[in-house]
C-alpha cells in the first residue's frame, strides 16, 4: 500500500490524556490498573479495571450535549479535539465532504443503556429517554464526532471485539489509499467499567481475579497470569496521505504502511493454539508493506495475559519472523493501563508511534517467571533502547480474529 | 406557579439552560437547536408534569413554546 502519514494524536488513557504523561507513564511502567470504586463492584470476579481521570479537564463537551450521549461518546470527543489540535488541521477551512471518521468499538455505551433498561423496568416504557436511541450503538461516537465537526464524507464504524480500533485504523488508511478522503480521523474508543459492561467482560472468562494487587494482576507473557485487567478509554488518529500532509507542512508523527488481516475459524472465545493464522496476517501485513521480516523493529504486542492467548500470539509471531524473531523487541505497553477492548488497536499504536519518536521500546509489566512457551524478548519491566524504524502492531479478538498493522516512522 | 413558568422548567431540566434563553414566538428548533431526540424528551416531561395523554412526537420542534403553551392551556381547560 501507498503509506500513509500520521499527523496528529489523541490519547484518553487511564495513563494519562495528555501525550507526555502517557509516554512518561507507559515507558517507566507506571501500573494504571486500580480498584474499580465507581460502583459496588464487590461481587464481581474481577473488580480492578484501569479507568481514565480527568476527561472533565480536558472537555469542551456542554452538560446539555453530555446528557444525550454516553461516556464512550464522550472521551471519543476529547480524544478528537486533541488530536485535530495536534494535528495542526483548521476544520474551518477543510472540504469536509472529503473528511471521514474510521472508528472501532466492541461493546457500546452501556452506562447509558443500563441505566434506561433499570428505569424501564422500574417505571415502564415512559421511564426510558428518547436520548437512548442515539446514546448507547456502537457506531453512536461515529456520528456524535460527524456532528460535532460536521464531517460529511465516506465513514464506516468497525465492531471487531478487541481488533476494532486497529482495524478501524487500517481500513481508514486503505480509505485514503483508494481517494476517497482526503482526511481522517481513525482510532477507537471504549466504555467497560460500569456494572453491566463489567459484568459481560467477566462472563467471557479471560479477565484476571488478582483483585488484590491491581497493578501486578495483568502479566502478559508470565507464567503466573491469569487474564486481562480490562480498561476504559479512546484514541483517535489523524490520517491523511502522505502528499497531502507534506503539503500542509504537517507533523508527520509516523506513517501506516501495511495491513494483514485473518480469522482462526475455531472458538466463539479462544485463538487457535498454533497461531497459524495469525502467522499468515504478519506475513500479509509485511508484504503489503514491502517488508522483510528482519526489516522490523519491534512489535507492539495483543497481550491478551490468557495463556492460550500469550502462547498462541508468540507462536504466530515466531512461525512468520522465523529465527529473527527472537532478535527483536515484542512488548505490550497495554500491561502497564489495562486492555481497552475495542479501543486498544489506537492506543497501541500511538504507543508505538511514541516508541519510535523516543527511541524507546516500552515494556510488558508484571514478568517475571518467565513462561518456557513465550520465549521471545518481551521487554520485561524495563524500558530497553532501540532505534525504531518499522514496527508491527497486533490486535486479536474473540472469534479468532487476528489483525496486524506494519507502521514506519515519521519524524 | 404559572402555566408558563412550569413549561419552561421543563424546558429548563432536559435542556440545562436558562428561562431567559427561550424565545416564546420563536421555532424551538431555530431560537434553542432543539434536535428530535431533545423534543422527545421534553415531550415526555411535559406529559408528566401536566398528565397528557399524547404521543411521544406530539410536540414538534418546529412549533414555539408560546404554542405548546396554547396547547397545554386547552387540554387544561377541558
Amino acid at each position: 500500500m501507498k503509506r500513509i502519514a500520521i499527523t496528529g494524536m489523541g490519547i484518553v488513557s487511564p495513563s494519562g490524556i495528555d501525550e507526555r504523561k502517557f509516554w512518561a507513564n507507559i515507558s517507566h511502567g507506571r501500573s494504571a490498573v486500580k480498584k474499580i470504586e465507581r460502583f459496588d463492584a464487590s461481587k464481581y470476579p474481577s473488580r480492578i479495571a484501569g479507568q481514565v481521570h480527568e476527561l472533565d479537564a480536558y472537555s469542551n463537551v456542554s452538560s446539555r450535549l453530555l446528557k444525550k450521549i454516553d461516556v464512550f461518546s464522550h472521551m471519543a470527543l476529547v480524544a478528537s479535539q486533541i488530536a485535530i489540535q495536534d494535528a495542526k488541521i483548521d476544520m474551518e477551512k477543510e472540504n469536509l465532504k472529503r473528511a471521514g471518521i474510521f472508528a472501532g468499538n466492541a461493546i457500546g455505551g452501556w452506562l447509558y443503556a443500563e441505566t434506561e433498561l433499570r428505569d424501564m423496568y422500574l417505571e415502564g416504557r415512559e421511564g426510558v429517554s428518547p436520548f437512548m436511541a442515539s446514546a448507547w450503538f456502537p457506531a453512536a461516537p461515529q456520528g456524535q464526532i460527524s456532528i460535532n465537526y460536521k464531517i460529511k464524507g465516506y465513514s464506516k464504524t468497525i465492531v471487531s471485539d478487541r481488533a476494532s480500533a486497529l482495524m478501524a485504523i487500517a481500513y481508514g488508511a486503505k480509505n485514503l489509499n483508494d481517494g476517497k478522503n482526503d482526511f481522517i480521523l481513525a482510532g477507537g474508543m471504549e466504555a467497560p467499567v460500569s456494572p453491566y459492561g463489567l459484568l459481560c467482560c467477566n462472563t467471557s472468562g479471560v479477565l484476571t481475579q488478582r483483585n488484590d494487587t491491581p497493578e501486578t494482576a495483568y502479566r502478559p507473557f508470565d507464567k503466573t497470569r491469569d487474564g486481562m485487567a480490562v480498561a476504559e478509554g479512546a484514541g483517535i488518529l489523524i490520517l491523511e496521505t502522505e502528499e497531502r500532509a507534506k503539503k500542509r507542512g504537517a507533523p508527520i508523527n509516523g506513517y501506516i504502511i501495511g495491513y494483514g488481516t485473518t480469522t482462526d475459524g475455531v472458538d466463539r472465545i479462544e485463538p487457535a493454539e498454533d497461531g497459524a493464522e495469525l502467522s499468515r496476517a504478519i506475513t500479509m501485513a509485511l508484504a503489503d508493506a514491502g517488508l522483510e521480516p528482519n526489516q522490523i523493529d519491534y512489535i507492539c504486542a495483543d497481550g491478551a495475559g490468557t495463556q492460550i492467548g500469550d502462547i498462541s500470539e508468540t507462536r504466530g509471531i515466531k512461525k512468520a519472523l522465523g529465527a529473527y524473531a527472537k532478535k527483536i523487541p515484542v512488548s505490550a505497553p497495554k500491561s502497564v493501563f489495562g486492555n481497552m477492548l475495542g479501543a486498544c488497536g489506537a492506543v497501541d499504536v500511538a504507543a508505538t508511534i511514541l516508541a519510535m519518536e523516543h527511541s524507546m521500546v516500552p515494556p510488558t509489566i508484571n514478568l517475571n517467571t518467565p513462561d518456557p512457551d513465550c520465549d521471545l524478548d518481551y521487554c520485561p519491566n524495563k524500558a530497553q533502547s532501540k532505534e525504531i524504524k518499522n514496527a508491527l502492531v497486533i490486535n486479536r479478538g474473540r472469534g479468532g480474529i487476528n489483525s496486524v498493522l506494519a507502521l514506519q516512522r515519521g519524524r | 406557579m404559572s402555566l408558563e413558568v412550569k413549561v419552561k422548567e421543563v424546558f429548563k431540566d432536559v435542556l440545562d439552560i436558562g428561562p431567559d434563553e427561550i424565545k416564546e414566538n420563536e421555532k424551538l428548533d431555530v431560537c434553542l437547536g432543539i434536535d428530535s431526540t431533545e423534543m422527545v424528551e421534553i415531550t415526555v416531561g411535559l406529559k408528566k408534569a401536566f398528565n397528557l395523554d399524547i404521543p411521544n412526537n406530539g410536540f414538534k420542534k418546529t412549533q414555539t413554546f408560546n404554542e405548546i403553551v396554547e396547547f397545554i392551556r386547552s387540554k387544561e381547560a377541558q
